[in-house]
């Protein structure tokens, strides 16, 4: 066996392991076809699942009834996906891949803020239009993009409704460490957090970042206990919330409540924490419980019926990951529809002007096709269990504050 | 002035689990010459016969730290002895692309067993603490740094003393030399990748005490292991240990660093990466052996 034939080999090896199972796209007339670079390896993997579920979820449904409905023919959908390994550039690639060679017709969005942005770059260039549920990143949407829509709140939110609850106890929490990963979302959560809580008359006693490729934050920690703070906050993905929680732990910091941006919401945050994770507060793009009706067919109508639905095909409750995902799709499914045309043009003027209410709230976008019309949510884990505590209108339970010391949850 | 007490310790503690991580790296580097990217790959496997071992059958992480190495050496074993074997005397590129495509290939593997889902192992001693003057400690990270501590002991006694750790060093400097002594070179190299696999699955079972476990949690692990090594110096026990610490102090006080330039705040702790590369920089200018390594011909 010589060099070169094992260097052959090797390469086969990695040409077999990174081409993702594929599917062929169906060359049909009667099938709209989406494409979606999804993080199904890497960083973001298990958020990247989350994602596909929810458009999978939407996909299975609107086939088994009839369809989209454009110009008096129904249409059956397929989604195809191509997994980005939880990187920018890689999600670009496959996305100019889906529309180049796969020819698909419109644009599912990667997970994660920083997979949207470089995906949302390439749409425009390709007038090819793209709806997202998971990049709540402004820098997204101030680029001028006119193929780009988001169906989430703007990540400077993410924080604010723990912000919010706590200021409103009594006694008012006043002082709020921040930590945050260094990715474009991490960073914007973060400074609207510090934003909201200065202009609410909080101190903000400690604010500082970590690189997202941290393996140990245990120094940020010490520097942030020093400050001994009411609230303390992290902005990031679930793998910075599960690190940064087990750290405060170990360093026995005190707090009267925890909050994350990203974490609580998946069911991982509980298995992977025990009783730790009791008490912990969460902010949320949408829960089960919040209780909008939806304004026009199509789809189910409430947040609870979606959730039973959704927990009979995948076995878990959908968290906000999966609802925002389906979203994304209804906000194609309804804009495809009054469009009357597959014209991804057409499409996309219909997109701007959609204003609908969903199980999921409602989706209109504004001038840079952001939908910062729809208000969050914030959890709380309590007794293993995840329950929407914030804004009041919409809670289910009393907020556990201040949160009782470690080993008593 | 406590914080910096409290850094010293958080990067001592920190480093010592680097200094495993890089261990196994170092070894198959130094004396393979091979630079191993499937060692993450085998770091998240360690900790899975961890996290595995524990939900299960409930045995404790660090008594499951003999069961990940054997599992893992067998494994390293048979990778070298069938895959790797027929590419260490090849150019770099060749080991570079098979071990790259292994770490592919384990990691989807596990994607499939173990699905994306994050998850740790939470002992009923997760989390509990110390306090020495004002310096907290966690109980966690002071047994993994003995665990750390002693496992370096014990290489460098086996690689001094053993009939095979001779060997071994032979192997590094000198294989034709080695050969004519008698030293079996295929099964040295195998026993070598093995370790090498072998301390990453220790490394996984101490990492996963407090880090989120998952399929792709090796990779940020790789990175460190290949600054480490070079900073310490390749293929010695010692360069592992001391290249660990210094990495694991220098991330740690890096986050202390603060300062404003005009209306630019720059803050250490979001460069802690940048930082510790530019130390590894120095030192390669000044020692481009490492801080410990020895000049080789």
């Amino acid at each position: 066996m010589n060099v070169r034939f094992l260097a052959a080999l090797g390469s086969l090896t990695l040409c077999m392991t990174l081409a993702a199972p594929s599917v062929p796209v169906s060359a049909d007339a009667n099938v709209i076809v989406f494409g979606s670079p999804v993080s199904l390896t890497g960083a973001l993997a298990k958020e990247g699942h989350l994602t596909q579920e929810g458009y999978n979820f939407w996909k299975t449904y609107i086939n088994a009834h009839g369809g989209i409905k454009v110009g008096g023919k129904s249409y059956k959908v397929d989604i195809k996906y191509y997994d980005d390994e939880s990187k920018n550039n890689t999600a670009q690639d496959l996305a100019e891949r889906l529309i180049d060679q796969d020819h698909v017709n419109y644009i599912l969005g990667p997970y994660g803020s920083g997979t949207s942005f470089t995906v949302a770059q390439l749409v425009e260039r390709k007038k090819i239009p793209m709806v997202e549920g998971n990049g709540a990143a402004e820098k997204i949407f101030n680029q001028g993009f006119r193929y780009t829509f988001g169906v989430l709140s703007p990540a400077k939110r993410y924080l604010e409704g723990i912000l919010d609850l706590t200021h409103s106890q009594k006694p008012a929490a006043q002082t709020v460490a921040i930590t945050a990963a260094s990715d474009a979302f991490s960073q914007e959560v973060a400074a609207g957090a510090a934003a909201f809580a200065t202009a609410h008359g909080m101190r903000v006693v400690y604010n500082n970042k970590y690189p997202d490729t941290a393996t140990d934050v245990s120094s940020i920690i010490s520097a942030l206990k020093a400050t001994n703070p009411d609230v303390i906050l992290n902005a990031g993905h679930l793998q910075d919330a599960l690190l940064v929680h087990k750290g405060l732990k170990e360093q026995n910091v005190a707090a009267k409540a925890y909050g994350y941006s990203v974490g609580p919401d998946t069911p991982d945050f509980i298995t992977a924490l025990g009783k730790d994770a009791n008490d912990v507060l969460g902010g949320a793009q949408w829960s089960d419980t919040v209780k909008y009706k939806a304004d026009r067919p199509g789809f189910y109508d409430t947040a609870p019926e979606y959730a039973r639905a959704f927990e009979a095909a995948y076995h878990h409750r959908p968290d906000y990951h999966n609802a925002e995902s389906t979203a994304a799709c209804l906000a194609f499914q309804y804009a495809i529809e009054s469009a009357g045309t597959l014209d991804p043009e057409k499409v996309r003027d219909a997109l701007a002007k959609l204003d609908v209410t969903t199980f999921y709230g409602i989706i209109k976008f504004d001038s840079r096709g952001l939908n910062v019309f729809k208000p969050m949510v914030t959890n709380q884990i309590q007794n293993g269990r995840l329950v929407t505590v914030w804004p009041r209108y919409t809670a289910v339970a009393k907020a556990v504050y201040p949160a009782p010391p470690w080993g008593q949850r | 002035m406590h914080l910096l007490a409290q850094d010293l310790v958080n990067g001592i503690l920190a480093g010592g689990i680097l200094a495993v991580v890089a261990l196994g790296f170092s070894l198959v580097w130094g004396i393979m010459n091979i630079i191993n990217l499937a060692h993450g790959a085998y770091i998240m496997l360690g900790a899975y016969a961890t996290y595995e071992l524990f939900t299960r059958l409930h045995v404790d992480p660090f008594l499951s730290l003999p069961i990940s190495f054997v599992l893992l050496f067998t494994l390293g074993y048979l990778i070298q002895r069938f895959l790797i074997n027929w590419v260490v005397r090849a150019p770099i590129l060749a080991s570079f692309l098979l071990t790259f495509g292994l770490s592919l290939l384990i990691v989807n593997i596990a994607l499939i067993v173990w699905t994306s889902d994050t998850v740790g192992v939470t002992t009923s001693y997760s989390g509990a603490n110390f306090t020495l003057a004002t310096v907290t400690v966690p109980w966690v990270k002071l047994y993994t740094l003995i665990a750390a501590l002693a496992i370096t002991g014990i290489m460098q006694v086996w690689l001094t003393r053993s009939k095979t750790g001779r060997a071994i060093r032979a192997t590094a400097m000198d294989i034709g030399a080695a050969q004519l002594s008698g030293v079996r070179v295929p099964q040295i190299f195998a026993i070598v990748y093995g370790l090498g696999a072998g301390l990453a699955g220790v490394a996984g079972t101490l990492i996963s005490l407090s880090y989120p476990i998952n399929p792709s949690m090796g990779d940020p692990f790789l990175i460190k292991a290949f600054v480490v090594c070079v900073l310490g110096g390749l293929g010695s026990v010692e360069g592992a240990l001391i290249g660990g610490l210094t990495y694991g102090i220098i991330e740690s006080f890096a986050t202390q660093i603060d300062v404003t330039i005009g209306t630019q705040h720059i803050s250490g702790s979001g460069l802690q990466d940048a930082i510790a590369l530019v130390v590894l920089l120095i030192v390669l200018m000044v020692r481009p052996r490492g801080i410990v390594g020895r000049a080789t011909a």
